[in-house]
């Protein structure tokens, strides 16, 4: 072939290769749906009203812990996740802020995705050049896996230097917890402290209560009664996507509405050798398949991702979004007058009912950092009333209630309320999938047979009894 | 053949740049791999050897085996589908002289040189019951019975997710095969023609074991896709619904980050490993002894 023909050729197919592939690159940018925020299992939060007599911490943290760095310059470096949108400024300013009031102090910042972070904290933790500080997520796999590797420093003589224990309750630190042997989850040693809270709940559209003439629901029947007058009405009663596994938390808040704290704590923390073969857990089971078979969720849910079916509820594709909190920042931002939340309602009226929540992905110290003292007084205040305040500011939920820590929007006061009513009444419930290690893959997966008819709630609560059996035998 | 001024081991020089970085980011690493298969390890604590242990745990794991089974599944459409759809464009087109066909191979071999994981993102788009394309048109055309979830739909989202690799896989075997078509010999064609055959059996007696070569190469890179997906699973199912996409490279994945099992999952990885090279040489032989024989 002429030489010329060859490169004119070329040409034409290297133009075409790029502008096709900016063609797809553009479409595909159109809707990407991330992985799902994996529910961070944050540690309920424990009911801790801080009585008046708590020194409120400010913005200057205690002085001793860095002192150091006068003479001697420290550089601290911290690992995290808070990529989500509020979040993720709210951390660089209070690193400035520390490193302003702490001079000699640097603080290096490495923001990752959850997934990625999941995947290497650990790793680099074991790293002697690793990060000083970093979050590693709660629960046995990570923070417990970390603990019994001997990475994580123990924070209870901090805890009490700081007065961490009058900060949150002890529900709350138990989440963050280990016995030194890592063994023992939800006791010994607190191993971390968390900036953020989170409940799941019902966020809702406040429009279409007013169209519909809906009210807030104070029982769990009443609630399904609104969903069938919802869906009579031509509406979407809950807007859902359970392609990235969020139907382990509308199962999960279904269930902590039947139970009693004590069997959920047993269960989730190893003791007690509790069964999840029971009649609450198959209950809840069977209420989750009607609500799908009545077509109170989104049409063809079991195809539709998590962040689509956020875009749906803010579309006015639902009335009700079944979530935690978290997802309150990208709300609030969008129409955020429009929507409210609340927590699920009771069985009984005014009865004890747990909601699943907790505090964020908690913040550890490495065992062998060089400079604890100051890395601690850093936590203190990444967790102090200031950084509580600089948090609700941007719509998300702060991890211990501070003065004046108060949000911009209705719904994020609504948010806040919620979380506040739990904690009071000690009714902070537990993500499931904490009890063993490979309980989100577990939960995930029985759920989709659930719902698609594949298994009975008899078939569905087996295989995970089995897995956690298993797993408890495991730790004697 | 040398040229005059030109050393010895000069055309070493030239490879040790990309020898090197190979060497230390993929030979290395995999003989690392190799040595942790033979360790229970969680990762951060010091590995303890336990010999065999792991494979033979493997070989008995029940989701091992059908990790393995979805990945054979996936054989169909990585690398069956594809290799069928190659044919059948070359044999319409190959040989037609059709104007603008450079056009269409352009269009058809642009998802291979696509990202594994845009393409999971676009497909999920595609694939969704709220905003994609493929239930709005099925409505539109008043086959919304037809209209599925199909990601989380228990008996659609293999075929799902493999329709999603025939679309990257069908470009390249194309591509393969009407280069291959351009070598073969005119006469030949000529010959049959004189013969009284057919376009059919033209394609069946001359093109078909001309392209020889080219099938085999399409079979062992389809094949070694369909052993190693691993992008288009974490984007669009994640191994779900239930375990119906759960392939190996994915419970590799898991076991390695989540279940704090990188021992077993080295293990695994070995195995599979050993599977695409098994695959890759008795393909690569067969066709060698047909080629010969024939």
């Amino acid at each position: 072939m002429h030489l010329d023909d060859i490169r004119r050729r070329f040409a034409r197919t290297g133009t075409l290769l790029v502008v096709g592939s900016l063609l797809v690159t553009a479409c595909s940018g159109a809707a990407s749906p991330t992985p799902a925020p994996s529910a961070a299992p944050s540690a309920a939060p424990s009911a801790a009203p801080s009585t008046a007599a708590t020194p409120a911490t400010t913005a200057t943290p205690v002085a001793g812990g860095c002192a150091s760095a006068a003479t001697t310059p420290i550089t601290l470096m911290e690992w995290d996740q808070e990529v989500r949108e509020g979040i993720g400024p709210v951390i660089d300013q209070l690193n400035s802020e520390f490193m302003a009031a702490n001079p000699g102090v640097t603080i290096v910042r490495q923001a990752k995705s959850f997934d990625d972070l999941k995947a290497t904290v650990k790793l680099a933790l074991a790293d002697p050049n690793g990060p000083d500080v970093a979050q590693v997520n709660q629960g046995r796999p990570d923070m417990g896996a970390a603990v019994q590797a001997g990475l994580l420093l123990p924070l209870t003589s901090y805890a009490t230097t700081y007065g961490w224990d009058k900060r949150w309750g002890a529900g709350v630190l138990a989440r963050n917890s280990f016995s030194d042997d890592g063994k023992q989850f939800g006791t010994g040693s607190l191993y971390g402290v968390s900036i953020t809270g989170e409940i799941v709940g019902l966020f809702y559209n406040k429009d279409k209560y007013q169209q519909l003439g809906l009210t807030i629901p104070k029982t769990f029947g009443e609630f399904e009664q609104q969903l069938a007058t919802i869906k009579s009405k031509g509406e979407v009663p809950i807007a859902f996507g359970a392609l990235d596994g969020d139907a382990l938390q509308i199962y999960g808040s279904i269930l902590e509405t039947m139970v009693t704290p004590q069997w959920l704590n047993d269960w989730i923390y190893g003791r007690n050798n509790q069964s999840f073969n029971t009649t609450e857990t198959k209950a809840a089971a069977a209420e989750l398949v009607k609500l799908s078979d009545d077509g109170d969720f989104t049409k063809g849910y079991a195809g539709i991702g998590y962040d689509d079916s956020a875009k749906l509820f803010e579309a006015g594709k639902g009335v009700y979004f079944w979530t935690g909190s978290w997802e309150g920042a990208t709300l609030t931002g969008a129409a955020g007058e429009k929507f409210g939340f609340i927590r699920v309602p009771p069985q009984t009226a005014g009865g004890t009912s747990l909601s699943i929540g907790g505090v964020g992905l908690p913040w550890s110290i490495r065992k062998t950092a060089k400079n604890p003292d100051c890395a601690a007084a850093y936590l203190d205040f990444l967790t102090s009333d200031h950084a509580m305040q600089l948090v609700a500011k941007l719509g998300v939920l702060p991890g211990h209630s501070a003065p004046n820590a108060t949000g911009s929007s209705a719904l994020f006061n609504e948010m806040a309320a919620a979380f506040a009513d739990a904690n009071s009444k000690d009714e902070v419930g537990h993500y499931l999938d904490w009890a063993f290690p490979t309980g989100w893959d577990t939960f995930k997966a029985q759920l989709a047979k659930l719902l698609a008819k594949q298994a009975s709630p008899d078939q569905f609560v087996q295989p995970i009894d089995k897995e956690y059996q298993t797993f408890t035998a495991s730790l004697k | 053949m040398r040229r005059p001024g030109e050393r010895a081991w000069w055309p070493y020089a030239f490879v040790a740049p990309a020898l090197i970085v190979y060497v230390v980011f993929i030979f290395l690493p995999v003989l690392d791999t190799i040595r942790y298969s033979f360790t229970r390890w969680d990762g951060l604590t010091a590995p303890v050897p336990v010999g065999l242990d792991n494979y033979a745990r493997a070989l008995a794991d029940p989701i091992f085996l059908q990790s393995l089974g979805d990945n054979v599944a996936f054989a169909f459409w990585f690398c069956l589908l594809p290799i069928a759809i190659g044919l059948l464009i070359t044999s319409l087109i190959a040989r037609s002289g059709l104007p603008g066909a450079w056009l269409f191979r352009t269009a058809a071999f642009l998802p291979y040189v696509l990202s594994l994981v845009v393409v999971g993102v676009v497909w999920r788009w595609i694939y969704s019951p709220a905003f994609g394309p493929l239930n709005q048109l099925l409505t539109a055309v008043g086959l919304d019975s037809l209209a599925r979830p199909w990601l989380g739909d228990f008996d659609f989202a293999l075929p799902a997710v493999g329709l999603a690799g025939t679309w990257v896989e069908y470009g390249f075997v194309t591509i393969l095969m009407i280069a291959g078509v351009q070598k073969i010999d005119e006469q030949l064609y000529e010959v049959a023609r004189l013969d009284g055959a057919s376009s059919w059996q033209q394609f069946l007696h001359v093109t078909l074991p001309g392209l020889r070569n080219e099938i085999t190469v399409a079979l062992v890179f389809t094949l070694i896709a369909s052993f190693r997906i691993f992008d288009l699973i974490f984007v669009l199912t994640k191994g779900g619904p239930g375990n119906q996409t759960s392939v190996l490279s994915f419970f590799v994945y898991k076991s390695a980050f989540q279940y704090n099992q990188p021992g077993y999952a080295a293990a695994m990885a070995v195995i599979l490993t050993a599977i695409i090279l098994t695959i890759s040489i008795v393909v690569i032989r067969w066709r060698e002894r047909e080629g010969a024989g024939g």
